[in-house]
């Protein structure tokens, strides 16, 4: 026996007991990665996801899973964002001089339920989308009715024909749901549907669509599970499971996804992608979002004087180094459109900014505030919220912004607000000048357009000559019906928006997500739903 | 001592409300509107929308009338709807309620079977290598930041030498066990599922070792200090000239004397690991209170803001009741008096 009155037997039992303990952990963290190669993991923030019934769900990271578990009547291909390319629908037109669409669904398609997929349920999706009252019926409000033709025809009357609706029809909004599955879960397409309503909670857990995939789990800030739907009408999709694991910390995604416990990290940042370039077991796609980083200016003389002078805000404008911007802070990861409309859609492209669009040019910004009667240079406050976009935070945009702009006498005093208030007064139009995102409501330039000249316009102040010049551009381009009249039309509008100079777009980034190369078909898109993992398959 | 703990229970409840009331007049002060900062910018620019949400949260209405629907919602076992989630408040914190008290209880664990016997062990061999290594485990764990002592560990053994599981509770994609306790530990072992348990382990002893860290080397200095200082009382000296045991000594006649001040802190400690788990669940992906908390601060959720404020606060009041009772386990002066 020793001092503390255990005998040795004891103290060799204790000790072996701990070692022993420890040898297990290490033989479990081993186990652990054992990982069928049928199922594809993905590594994901997926914390805003909060439902996956179509009539809530409103955030950024669920409509992956939506556009797995759901299909549209129409979409489009990555990249893409003109095209219309059929799904559940095999044909459509336009009726009633412009006023209906007519869609001609497929035969020979079934929900998981096995019922089969008729214009009732294209009827039911779309009137309890819109009775729901949530989020996303704003996007529908350009419906008037749905009617049933026959079994297989649906025709949806629009409120105003001059306002476009067709390609919003892709987004994970529109999916089509099983009219019979929901209602036995209590769902209802009623007016009052708002209130009566109770098929939420299930469709949380499980879906009701014809996608590839199937829901069949969903545990908050944890994981999605979603298994293959072994009754597809099209070739069945290649992964028996993909989970979408909640990796919250983007440091945490690196480590997983070198380790090869996730095929895909979602959320990395600029650096460690970047110090990905040599890993041969990664692959780094690249995608250019629909989505850009703006800042506005305000009309209104009561709350910045000199802002209120055109020049000067144009001044504001040629002051900023645009490509300094994107190389310093985005690493080169992004472009720049010429005005409110993204690269893309509605004839925006990188060549059209070289070309009207503001560039750097401190001499011209001299001689507009020489002409704004402004040539000792001026201030004004310049708000932001404490969040970032892609990696980079509002706070460094606002001071790059605030030096280059120093370069011509304009003193930006820079104000970081919480993100939540910051939205919250800018929406109420208490900001002289905002750094904030825009991101799209589905792969529609209408839906820009109609913004800057409606409830942004308000936000800035924006309310005398041109606007109502401005307002018919646009509506001339939503109710345009070849692309080339409707690039005419926006592209008169964005020179108008240019002259302006309430609003301008800082840069749109190019998004890069990282995979393993056991992997193949990841491809990005910023028609609203990331990727469609039914491309997604095993190399 | 049963009416005694009684009437501190209801005591304690009233002053747990009394908490929520102090932080949602802190809450209203902040001029952000959740309902403008949930709705998306179509929705939010649409009056009637608006309105509409407004009313149904009760923002509509003055600001007493809402703490009023709280309070009677409280009563009736509804903590109400939280405006982010859209789920029930209390479903929420059930939800992720058991994750959290899992990982702080494995933490408080090891820092009792750690902190404890290192502390002991420093006190008797003052100065000599032990008491050197409590020093430096207990200096680590108070000074290094959690978010880099998590990250730092995650990279070494996961990432490095590959001996730890993946972040999260189970591995990717495993299924959890059948819900009882909403602990997987014990869920797993109650359905006799030991590949689940021994799983549920293995991830939980990582961040469990990373949230104790802190509060281990606070149990260890304290507990060496006031062992010193009962090693050096009379009555001591008194059992050592008995002939006794040093372990007997140890045991019997100083610890219990030197526990008094490390039960405090304890109890305090172990209310602040449930509390304060935010970074290690974010590193470690651990779907737990501490992320909800913070994910309901930044967007004003104000009902689940007032939930987790219940929760926390009646967790706080319960190790305080729990410190009281065990004072008078230890010391039965203090009910003698």
């Amino acid at each position: 026996m020793n001092r503390f009155g255990l005998s040795r037997r004891a103290s060799l039992k204790l000790a072996g007991t701990t070692l022993g303990a420890l040898l297990v952990e290490a033989k479990l963290g081993k186990l652990a990665y054992a990982k069928s190669a049928d199922t594809l993991v993905i590594g994901m923030d997926i914390s805003d996801t909060n439902s996956f019934d179509p009539g809530h769900q409103f955030v950024y990271s669920a409509p992956i899973t939506m556009h797995a578990t759901y299909e549209t009547l129409v979409t489009m291909a990555p990249g893409q964002y003109t095209t219309l390319l059929p799904l559940l629908a095999e044909s459509w037109e336009l009726a009633d001089d412009g006023g209906a669409l007519v869609f001609h669904l497929r035969k020979d398609v079934k929900f998981t339920s096995g019922n089969e997929m008729t214009a009732t349920d294209v009827q039911f999706s779309f009137d309890r989308l819109r009775n729901l009252k949530d989020n996303p019926a704003e996007l529908a409000s350009n419906i008037a009715s749905v009617a049933v033709i026959d079994p297989h025809t649906v025709k949806i009357v629009m409120v105003d024909k001059s306002q476009p609706l067709l390609n919003l029809l892709v987004g994970p909004t529109f999916v089509i749901s099983d009219s019979k599955v929901v209602q036995a879960h209590g769902g209802t397409s009623a007016a009052d549907a708002d209130k009566t309503d109770t098929a939420n909670k299930w469709l949380d857990h499980q879906s009701a669509g014809t996608g590839p995939y199937i829901l069949s789990q969903w545990e908050p800030n944890a994981q999605i599970v979603l298994d293959r739907n072994e009754g597809y009408w099209r070739e069945k999709a290649p992964f028996k499971r993909i989970v979408i694991q909640h990796i919250p910390e983007s440091a945490t995604q690196l480590l997983t996804l070198e380790r090869g416990d996730i095929e895909a990290a979602m959320n990395l940042t600029s650096a460690q992608l970047d110090g990905l370039k040599d890993n041969k077991d990664v692959n780094l796609i690249e995608g250019t979002s629909l989505d850009f980083v703006y800042m506005t200016l305000t009309s209104g003389k009561e709350l910045i004087p000199e802002l209120s002078i055109k020049e000067a805000r144009q001044a504001i404008a040629y002051a900023i180094d645009y490509d300094g911007m994107i190389q310093g802070l985005e690493g080169g990861y992004a472009t720049r459109p010429p005005s409110f409309i993204p690269n893309g859609l509605g004839g925006a492209t990188a060549e059209l900014t070289k070309e009207i669009g503001y560039r750097h040019d401190p001499d011209k910004a001299k001689s507009l505030l020489a002409k704004a009667g402004l040539e000792k240079g001026f201030s004004f406050d310049l708000y932001y919220g404490d969040a970032s976009v892609a990696g980079t935070t509002y706070q460094l945009v606002a001071q790059k912004l605030q030096s280059d702009l120093a370069a011509v006498n304009i003193t930006a005093n820079l104000h970081p607000l919480d993100q939540s208030a910051a939205r919250s007064k800018f929406r109420a139009a208490e900001l002289p000048s905002f750094i904030t995102f825009w991101n799209p409501d589905g792969p529609e330039a209408w839906t820009w357009a109609s913004a800057t000249v409606q409830r942004v316009a308000k936000r800035v102040r924006w309310t005398g000559a041109p606007l109502p010049e401005v307002t018919e551009l646009v509506n001339k381009a939503g109710a345009a019906h070849s692309p080339e009249e409707q690039d005419r039309y926006y592209r008169q509008y964005m020179e108008a928006l240019i002259d302006q100079a309430n609003y301008i777009v800082l840069f749109q980034p190019i998004y890069r997500v990282a995979t393993r190369t056991s992997i193949k078909g990841w491809k990005l898109t910023a028609a609203g739903w990331q990727v469609d993992l039914y491309d997604v398959k095993p190399a | 001592m049963l009416p005694y703990i009684a009437k501190r229970s209801v005591a304690a409840f009233f002053m747990a409300v009394a908490a929520t009331l102090a932080v949602f007049l802190i809450a209203h002060m902040v001029p952000t509107d959740p309902i403008l900062a949930m709705l998306g910018d179509l929705a939010a620019a649409n009056p009637d929308t608006v309105a509409r949400f407004r009313a149904q949260w009760g923002l509509d209405q003055s600001l007493l009338a809402q703490y009023w629907i709280f309070l009677d919602g409280l009563f009736h076992g509804d903590l109400g709807v939280s405006i982010v989630t859209r789920r029930g408040v209390l479903e929420d914190i059930l939800q992720y309620a058991p994750a959290t008290f899992e990982l702080a209880t494995a933490a408080a664990l090891l820092v009792v079977l750690v902190g404890l016997p290192l502390g002991i062990l420093a006190s008797i061999y003052r100065d000599r290598w032990v008491d050197h290594l409590a020093r430096v485990v207990s200096l680590i764990g108070v000074a290094a930041p959690t978010f880099w002592l998590a990250f730092l560990a995650l990279a070494l053994f996961y990432g490095g030498l590959q001996i730890a599981p993946s972040p999260g509770r189970l591995g990717i994609g495993d299924i959890a066990p059948p819900h009882v306790t909403g602990f997987y530990t014990i869920d797993a072992l109650l359905a006799g599922d030991y590949d689940t348990f021994y799983s549920a382990l293995a991830h939980l002893v990582m961040p469990a070792a990373v949230l104790a860290a802190s509060t281990l080397g606070l149990i260890t200095r304290t507990t060496r200090s006031s062992m010193l200082e009962a090693l050096g009382q009379d009555y001591v000296r008194v059992a050592r000239a008995k002939g006794l045991f040093e372990a007997q000594v140890v045991a019997g006649h100083a610890l219990p004397n030197a526990l008094i001040p490390v039960v405090t802190l304890g109890g305090l400690a172990y209310a602040e690991l449930m509390a304060g788990a935010v970074m290690t669940e974010s590193i470690f992906a651990w779907p737990g209170l501490g992320r909800y908390t913070y994910q309901s601060a930044v967007a004003l959720d104000f009902p689940a803001i007032l939930g987790v404020t219940l929760v926390v606060a009646i967790i706080y009041l319960l190790m305080n009741l729990a410190v009281d009772v065990s004072y008078a386990l230890l010391d039965p002066r203090v009910v003698r008096r």
